[in-house]
């Protein structure tokens, strides 16, 4: 039956999920994961036949092949199908990137504690005689190793540098012309390329047409299959499913979508073969309530379907999002814990006038949260000044659930911080979050956003010691003195701006060697039809064929900088009230019977957070000179490189790096989370003060992302007029340029008895960093950490 | 600024994001002195208007460092067996080295000195929150109409600067009081407590005359009041007192609303502290507690 508009949407906190997508959602939820070697045997195949071809050809015939054999299926209840592996949640290996890592720890996948997958007896054997034995050297992880695995070594306690076995992913594709052309269309403009293509870009548009005319005959595989079930069944609800699946896959095997069921089926084999590509975190999705409204807007109008049934199919489609999750090297795992695959839909925000752009699909993306409550999509909602209250509401509404999301993005910073960064003004009001929190435009930007973690404490830590690691005990940086030989704090400062841009000078040639054996080893043919302007110009995304190609580095952390600086300036160099042999002597032993001077640094000096402009300036100027810094280098596709202020969850190994602090961190205890959070437990005024703090750290120059966790009791959420006080909260957000906030709604009590009755807690969702993850699945460090964060609105 | 900015008075706490006091985020400043002793009081440190050092034990870690720095030796670290600081209160002088010294703020003082401009510097911090959520400020205790003076000359200067006010009182005070703070407070919240004047004075330690007389003085006034009582299990909460205060309010002013809000029992532990008896045990009733 459909029912007018307008009687749905103010009954939409009621509406229950339908039988189906519980029955869905609950085959998700309770599948066991298992390593997959399917397509790594189809890949290993194709590059065992065609030794001798260019490496972007064998990778697209890879791709061809693995989308004409893998195994598919399809559930009689589904109503998006598709996925890249006929298990849900499989753990797929991917030979090009990097086996060797796995090579290492397949044994012990089960049994790690972060993010396990169990392994088939048949394929741990046939992944250790044959699959690994033939890639030995000839991945990019091992390429990158070779030639430059000593210089990752000397520097890992201060820089992380990632995607050195995977693919980099972090991007948004052109899904508007995904939609527009659909894969048949796309072919078309690219065969046209290709028969004007020159000896340069001769191989790329083959390869992008082997790889389209492909996935045409995946999703009219899918047809194939859906016609034969329906044959199968009785006449039913099932059967109706199917034949429809069916005829929809068929008309997208050839045409682009019509109707709003049509294109949710288009978007999503798009991500599915952008995965059997790439195998990487966070292809994301982008502004789907833009892209997609057109399509509902249409079938609303002709009574093709209600606001019900969309609803229904757009929960199908958010239950699909969970069933990919990437799998990551165990010391990864712990940086990126609980599978954040990064399927990021932004949601509201402006037009490209200027307009809000909040739509009745907006509206339904927040239900289809509330309804389906699981780690994916990372649901995101912009926000801006005339942004409708009704929207802020409802976003309010949903944080309070619990489930983390949406995260909250703020227009009134980020679109000026983009432009800043040299994004054209269309591009810039058009953004979207990349994974987690990174910050990208749609369809023609590789951001790189990942490209590598630099931990500034760590280096702080460092000055203290003259360039010596108080972990380790190896000597990382240069010889430029003990604490005990700064006369005063500014020549303190000078010492820890030389360890800075020494190891600034270090990271860069590794990021360069990163992105040049991408290029090499894993050109995405794919990707690259959806990216503008790779096929205008015939070039390759990884080989700087996007319109915009900036990499992002992350400063971490914030907080600890503030603090630990604070602390040697007040107490140490203008009060003298602790000797800098004492404390130097103090962090080196982690404070070991010296408990009260620990206390002192902790209790004695004001901290990050609590609103005390000397504190918050002293991080502010370390992360200004960072991201200027950085600036002042070009990356290997040509790009500026820009700032990041958010950790993941490598807040907890990066601290793993670090010795005691001067702020009474003691060593190789967690970070600060997040990016702009403060220390866990040391803001002790409130979020109003949290806020006026983390305003003062300049996220104008954090174009890649910025990240600032906030825990909430549940209790704020009881009452509408309370929640009118948190979409309040909201509101003054928006006037601070502040990139992004996100919210925990669940008391400390609930962790803890989760963290020791993980089974009757199985569905409790927490906002990691940026992502959301599934509490009990979480390493214990990265729980305790969690349930340490300050708590918000106690009476 | 004006020449009432240095005017003094004592508070003991300033709550940021303060959320159940009025309307929107506000910011509540807790002032010291309270004339009534009510037994299950949430904040027994602001009940008397003199400062003393209170000792949270949770927080020393017995290095004993108080102990050497006191200049007349009022502290002492002694075993229970555990180690635990015990502070003569009749040596100290409230000189407050041990304080400063402390490195895990187990010794504060219960509460200190400022004035209207320090307080007021603390008030605007978050003043983009007030505007956006309509929320302001709330003088709570202590019975912020103890300091009358400092009360109203805060409550002006915010009115002055345009912030929306709120006072939560007993209205245990003298009847000028109440006209002196009238015109700068947008929302009284009244705690009548107990309607019966002996239980009131028995719980209370004072009665509640004066109370009456000064709420149906407010409430002929134009301002908004809201009679917000906390359920005391036995003491406040039963129908009687309860049926009392509603038809009172009533009948004094039919417009005023009353809200009866849930007693918060986590505050034994102030007392601990404060070393003061708690006479409010969780789940006895008040007949056997006196
Ligand atoms: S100085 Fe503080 S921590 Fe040390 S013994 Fe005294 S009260 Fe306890
Ligand atoms: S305040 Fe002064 S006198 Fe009182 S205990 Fe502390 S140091 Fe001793």
């Amino acid at each position: 039956m459909i029912l007018p508009d307008n009687r749905i949407m103010d009954r939409i906190p009621e509406i229950k999920p339908t039988h189906r997508i519980l029955s869905l959602r609950e085959k998700t939820f309770s599948a066991t994961r298992y390593l997959s070697i399917e397509q790594a045997k189809i890949i290993t195949r194709i590059y065992q036949e065609n030794e001798n071809l260019p490496v972007i050809l064998k990778r697209a015939k890879s791709l061809a092949q693995s989308l004409l054999e893998i195994r598919i299926t399809i559930d009689p209840e589904e109503l998006i199908v598709g996925n890249r592996t006929p298990d849900i949640r499989a753990g797929v290996v991917f030979p090009e990137a990097g086996l060797s890592w796995l090579f290492r720890e397949i044994e012990m996948l089960p049994l790690r504690s972060q993010d396990p997958f169990q392994v088939k007896q048949e394929d741990l054997s046939y992944f250790q005689k044959t699959l690994e034995p033939f890639w030995r050297g000839k991945t990019l992880e091992d390429d990158i190793y070779e030639t430059y695995g000593n210089e990752l070594k000397a520097i890992e306690e201060v820089v992380k540098i990632n995607q050195k076995d995977h693919a980099q992913g972090h991007i948004c594709p052109k899904v508007e012309d995904w939609l527009k052309y659909g894969p048949g269309g796309l072919l078309k403009i690219a065969q046209e390329k290709h028969r004007r293509s020159t000896p340069e870009s001769k191989n790329f548009y083959e390869s992008v047409c082997i790889t389209l005319e492909a996935s045409c005959k995946y999703i009219k595989r899918y047809s194939i299959m859906a016609a034969d079930l329906a044959k199968d069944q009785p006449e039913n609800e099932l059967k109706k499913n199917l034949e429809q699946i069916a005829h929809i896959c068929l008309k997208l095997s050839e045409n682009p979508p019509g109707s709003f069921r049509e294109a949710l089926q288009s978007v999503w084999f798009l991500f599915v073969i952008l995965q059997m590509e790439s195998n990487a975190s966070s292809f994301s999705p982008g502004r789907i309530d833009q892209y997609i409204y057109p399509f509902l807007a249409n079938d609303l109008k002709t009574g093709r379907i209600d606001l019900l049934i969309a609803l229904e199919l757009l929960d199908a489609l958010f239950i699909k999002f969970n069933q990919i999750v990437y799998m990551r090297n165990t010391h990864s795992a712990k940086y990126f814990a609980g599978f954040p695959i990064g399927f990021n839909c932004t949601i509201g925000g402006q037009k490209a006038n200027g307009d809000d752009a909040t739509n009745q699909l907006s509206y339904l993306m927040l239900k289809a949260q509330d309804h389906i409550r699981l780690t994916q999509p990372n649901l995101t909602a912009r926000l801006h000044k005339n942004s409708p209250e009704a929207f802020l509401d409802e976003c309010s509404r949903v944080i309070g659930l619990g489930t983390g999301m949406p995260q909250i993005v703020n227009d009134e910073s980020i679109i000026p911080s983009l432009k800043a960064a040299g994004f054209n003004q269309h591009d810039s009001i058009d953004y979207a979050l990349v994974g987690c929190v990174e910050i990208g435009t749609q369809g023609n930007y590789l951001g790189w956003s990942d490209a590598a973690m630099f931990n500034l404490v760590k280096v702080l830590e460092l000055t203290l010691n003259d360039g010596k690691s108080m972990v380790s005990g190896k000597q990382l940086g240069p010889n430029s003195g003990y604490l005990f030989n700064f006369s005063n704090f500014s020549d303190f400062e000078i010492a820890f701006q030389n360890q800075i841009d020494f190891f600034i000078q270090k990271m860069m040639p590794a990021c360069e060697v990163v992105e040049r054996f991408h290029q090499i080893h894993l050109p995405s043919p794919f990707l690259s039809s959806v990216i503008d302007d790779c096929i205008t110009k015939g070039i390759d995304v990884t080989a700087g064929g996007a319109r915009y190609n900036l990499s992002g580095i992350q400063a971490i952390q914030v907080a600890n900088i503030s603090d630990s600086l604070a602390v040697l300036k007040k107490l140490v160099f203008e009060d003298e009230a602790i000797g800098k042999g004492q404390l130097l002597k103090a962090l080196k032993n982690n404070f070991a019977g010296n408990e009260p001077l620990r206390q002192r640094c902790i209790n004695q000096v004001p901290k990050y957070g609590n609103d005390v402009a000397w504190v918050d300036e002293l991080g502010a100027r370390w992360v200004g000179y960072f991201a200027r810094k950085i600036k002042m280098y070009k990356n290997f596709r040509g790009g500026d490189f820009q700032m990041g202020l958010y950790t993941v969850s490598a807040h907890v190994p990066m601290g793993f790096y670090v010795g005691a602090t001067p702020d009474g961190r003691l060593a190789q205890t967690p970070l600060a989370d997040g990016g702009m959070s403060p220390m866990n437990g040391r803001d002790k005024l409130g979020p109003t003060a949290v806020l006026n703090s983390v305003l003062r750290i300049p996220s104008m120059m954090a174009s890649n992302g910025t990240l600032l966790n906030m825990k909430f009791l549940p209790s704020l959420f009881n009452s509408q007029e309370d929640r009118r006080k948190f979409t309040s909260l909201l509101k003054a957000f928006i006037g601070l340029p502040i990139h992004h906030v996100q919210f925990n709604v669940v008391t400390s009590e609930e962790l803890i008895n989760a963290k020791t009755d993980p089974e009757s807690h199985r569905g409790l969702t927490i906002r990691v960093a940026g992502y959301t993850a599934y509490f009990t699945e979480l390493a214990p460090d990265l729980q305790d950490e969690i349930i340490k964060r300050t708590t918000y609105g106690e009476a | 600024m004006g020449k009432h900015d240095q005017t003094e008075g004592w508070i003991f706490k300033i709550k940021r994001f303060s959320i159940h006091d009025g309307p929107g985020i506000r910011t509540s400043v807790f002032m010291k002195g309270c004339p009534l002793k009510c037994v299950w009081c949430h904040n027994p440190e602001g009940i008397n208007p003199d400062i003393s050092i209170w000792y949270n034990r949770k927080l020393c870690i017995a290095c004993g460092q108080c102990v050497e720095v006191c200049p007349t030796k009022a502290l002492k670290l002694t075993y229970d067996p555990a180690p635990v600081i015990k502070i003569d209160k009749r040596s100290c002088h409230l000189t407050g080295e041990c304080i400063n010294t402390c490195p895990t703020n187990a010794l504060q003082f219960t509460g200190y000195k400022t004035t209207i401009d320090e307080s007021i510097r603390e008030i605007e911090k978050d003043l983009a929150y007030y505007q956006i959520s309509g929320g302001g400020v709330t003088l709570t205790g202590g019975e912020p109409l103890y300091q009358a003076e400092f009360s109203s000359e805060i409550l002006k200067a915010c009115k002055q600067r345009n912030i929306n006010t709120a006072i939560e009182t007993s209205l245990y005070c003298e009847k000028d009081i109440i006209d002196r703070i009238l015109p700068y407070v947008d929302l009284f919240i009244v705690d009548l407590k107990i309607f019966d004047p002996s239980q009131h004075t028995l719980f209370t330690g004072r009665s509640n005359e004066n109370i009456i007389e000064n709420f149906r003085h407010l409430a002929a006034s134009e301002k908004t009041v809201l009679v917000r009582i906390p359920l005391i299990v036995n003491i406040t909460d039963t129908n009687e007192n309860k049926a009392a205060i509603t038809n009172f309010v009533f009948e004094t002013n039919e417009k005023i609303q009353v809200e009866y809000i849930n007693f918060n029992p986590l505050t034994e532990n102030k007392y601990i502290q404060l070393e003061l008896p708690y006479l409010l045990k969780k789940e006895e009733n008040s007949n056997n507690m006196l």
